[in-house]
């Protein structure tokens, strides 16, 4: 690997964040970083040094998404409640679950559909409605949900395997995918025809779907709470290993009888990946609290951020991919201007769309 | 249900999580290695609150089984790096246990499993009953340390923090302390204490405590011992939970005129104590 040996890269074309609190997931809203986090609040971060910290949950907040009429984050905490929070920085409390957390929330911009993992639950709300419109019952507790790129499908995994919906529909069909083991978070690829969960006892398990086809991804040391496809869905990136494990999901049958791409090898093992929204790189984030860029096409690695602290914990690009967020379980967090000549050198011009 | 700063503000009810017990096997082909997929979920959960909290109290259902509790502690990585198992402590009712040990297998393995019993309700029964009843507690587990109390009255620096799954303490033992028992039944849990004064050869021992943990693992409810290994100046610590079982040089170093006597105790069914000390006493170096 070339390793392009320098000062990590946030101290020339970012900036760094102390927080006082554990970053759970990060969101772009109105192109400023929201980043929620273990304590209850939501901080939004700018590269020029704006810090402002909005109260949301009592509690941690565990899960979050944007909201898909834009403009707002939808989080989920561990008091129970959904909410919903404004720009503005207001509050609104789209539902309450009693004592139980909200581990997850999906929502997609395309169908407006928002649901929420709720214990056994997925709650699901409408485009445009105040209360939610049905919930989907399942024999354990829901390890993870995702949706496809139209919104429409719904995926989730439990103990056992995983269950496939038509998310909209409260009398939808509900497609069983049987596969020993607890299986905790998943994705679907855009188009819907892979299924991906991360297993209990590390690897993955894969779905070709329509034929429920199985198929096994395995060999990672520790299990997998990563996800991240390739802006053509070329990639599927996952952490769990100390390298970023990359499955080809071209051609036919994807990644059966294929072998992943390894990239970034390190002492430290890869927690979360997230692949740049228009080109084929991505950035890693470490165990150690470092941060890289990794090409796919040259196996080049630039150093982002130094091992400064616990695991990295969230790690989100903006949608036009010239801004990287991360923040790690201890509090650290930064931003990166992603500029045009480091783009170039991750990604060869061959690549460039247009 | 999650403690905050026990002791002077008691318990915030905005801490106490609900959680649906749901036991999963584990699929790696051991056949008893169930854990508690809602406690590796909720722990994962709570990490999120960074020292927001001191500890962590599970509190299980009167029927439930404590293996998968305590297998979770060994068998995912990230509680493991996370949390440890401090103390499994059981409340057991003096006026009625002996009722619920003859028809009840999750009283006995309740019992078996703690490392602390608060015997309770003692007022509830006479001095007779209060003997018979500790007689039966220690024929299952006599190692565990034992408090009679009064409505669980009990200073809560005697059941938390105290690192008792730690086994520090198995020193303390009393080797010989094997009540016999004389109702015994066929897969009635008993306890078996070994002691060696001689230290004992590592592959021998590895081989063998190996080979006993994973013929006779369904059996085995709890495995815990400190060795002395010949020319190794720290400790070996080994403890289990069935099969599981994990095994590591303690940083505690054996101290100066210290007597090095190797302890184990297992506690479990269908022990068979004489040929179990014959077998440890030929681990000598």
């Amino acid at each position: 690997m070339i390793a392009l040996e320098q000062d990590p890269l946030v101290e020339r074309q970012g900036r760094r964040f102390d927080l006082d609190a554990s970053v759970t997931s990060i969101h772009w809203v109105d192109d400023t970083a929201w980043l929620a986090c273990g304590d209850g609040i939501v901080r939004r971060i700018s590269v020029e040094g704006d810090y402002k910290p909005l109260a949301a949950h009592q509690g941690a907040i565990l899960s979050a998404a944007a909201d898909p009429d834009g403009g707002a984050l939808l989080t989920g905490g561990d008091d129970g409640r959904v909410l919903r929070l404004a720009r503005d920085g207001s509050a609104e409390e789209v539902g309450h679950f009693g004592r139980y957390w909200i581990e997850h929330l999906v929502a997609s911009p395309k169908s407006g559909i928002i649901v929420a993992g709720v214990g056994k639950e997925a709650v699901v709300w409408l485009r445009g409605q105040r209360d939610a419109a049905h919930r989907f019952q399942f024999a354990s507790t829901i390890g993870g949900l995702a949706l496809d790129g139209k919104g429409k499908r719904l995926a989730a995994t439990h103990y056992g395997g995983a269950s496939l919906l038509f998310a909209a529909s409260a009398s939808s069909g509900n497609i069983a995918l049987k596969w020993a083991g607890s299986h905790l978070g998943c994705t679907l690829s855009a188009d819907g025809s892979y299924l991906v969960s991360a297993m209990q006892e590390t690897g993955l398990h894969g779905w070709k779907l329509p034929q429920k086809t199985d198929i096994a991804m395995r060999g990672y040391k520790a299990k997998t709470r990563s996800f991240s496809w390739s802006h053509r869905n070329k990639w599927l990136a996952t952490g769990g290993d100390s390298s970023a494990i990359l499955w080809p999901f071209e051609g036919k049958t994807g990644p059966v009888g294929k072998r992943p791409l390894l990239l970034g090898a390190s002492e430290s093992l890869v927690t979360k990946v997230a692949f740049h929204p228009r080109l084929d790189f991505l950035a890693a984030g470490y165990a150690d609290g470092s941060v890289a860029l990794l090409s796919t096409a040259d196996d080049i690695s630039i150093n982002v951020e130094k091992p400064v602290s616990r695991a990295i914990s969230a790690l989100s690009w903006r949608a036009d991919g010239a801004m990287l967020a991360w923040g790690s379980e201890q509090g650290s967090a930064g931003l990166l201007e992603v500029d045009p000549v480091t783009r170039m050198a991750l990604a060869p011009y061959r690549q460039q769309p247009g | 249900m999650i403690v905050n700063e026990f002791g002077e503000i008691g318990i915030d009810n905005d801490l106490i999580v609900d959680a649906d017990e749901e036991v999963f096997e584990m699929n790696n082909g051991c056949i008893c290695c169930t854990v508690r997929g809602d406690l590796i979920r909720i722990i994962e959960g709570l990490m999120k609150r960074n020292g927001q909290f001191d500890a962590i109290i599970i509190e299980t259902t009167g029927l439930a089984d404590p293996a998968p509790v305590a297998q979770t502690f060994f068998v995912d990585e990230d509680v493991q790096a996370r949390a440890s198992l401090d103390a499994i402590v059981t409340v057991v009712d003096a006026k009625h246990i002996l009722l619920r040990l003859d028809d009840s297998h999750e009283a006995e393995e309740q019992i078996a499993f703690a490392d602390i019993i608060l015997l309770n309700k003692t007022d509830l029964v006479t001095p007779q009953g209060l003997e018979e009843v500790k007689q039966r507690i220690r024929a299952i587990n006599n190692q565990a340390r034992l408090f009679e109390t009064i409505n669980a009255q009990i200073p809560l620096d005697q059941v938390l923090g105290l690192g008792a799954f730690d086994l520090d303490r198995i020193l303390q033992i009393e080797p010989d302390f094997l009540g016999e028992d004389e109702h015994e039944h066929d897969d009635q849990i008993t306890s078996v204490s070994l002691h060696s004064e001689r230290p004992l050869d590592p592959e021998n021992f590895h081989n063998w405590i190996s080979e006993i943990t994973s013929t006779r693992g369904q059996d085995l409810l709890r495995t815990k011992g400190i060795i002395a290994f010949p020319n190794e100046p720290k400790r070996f610590v080994v403890q289990g939970v069935h099969m599981l079982l994990s095994g590591d040089l303690q940083d505690r170093t054996w101290n100066e005129g210290e007597p090095r006597i190797s302890r184990l105790v297992f506690i479990g069914r269908n022990l068979d104590g004489d040929e179990l000390a014959r077998e440890f006493a030929a681990l000598a170096a």
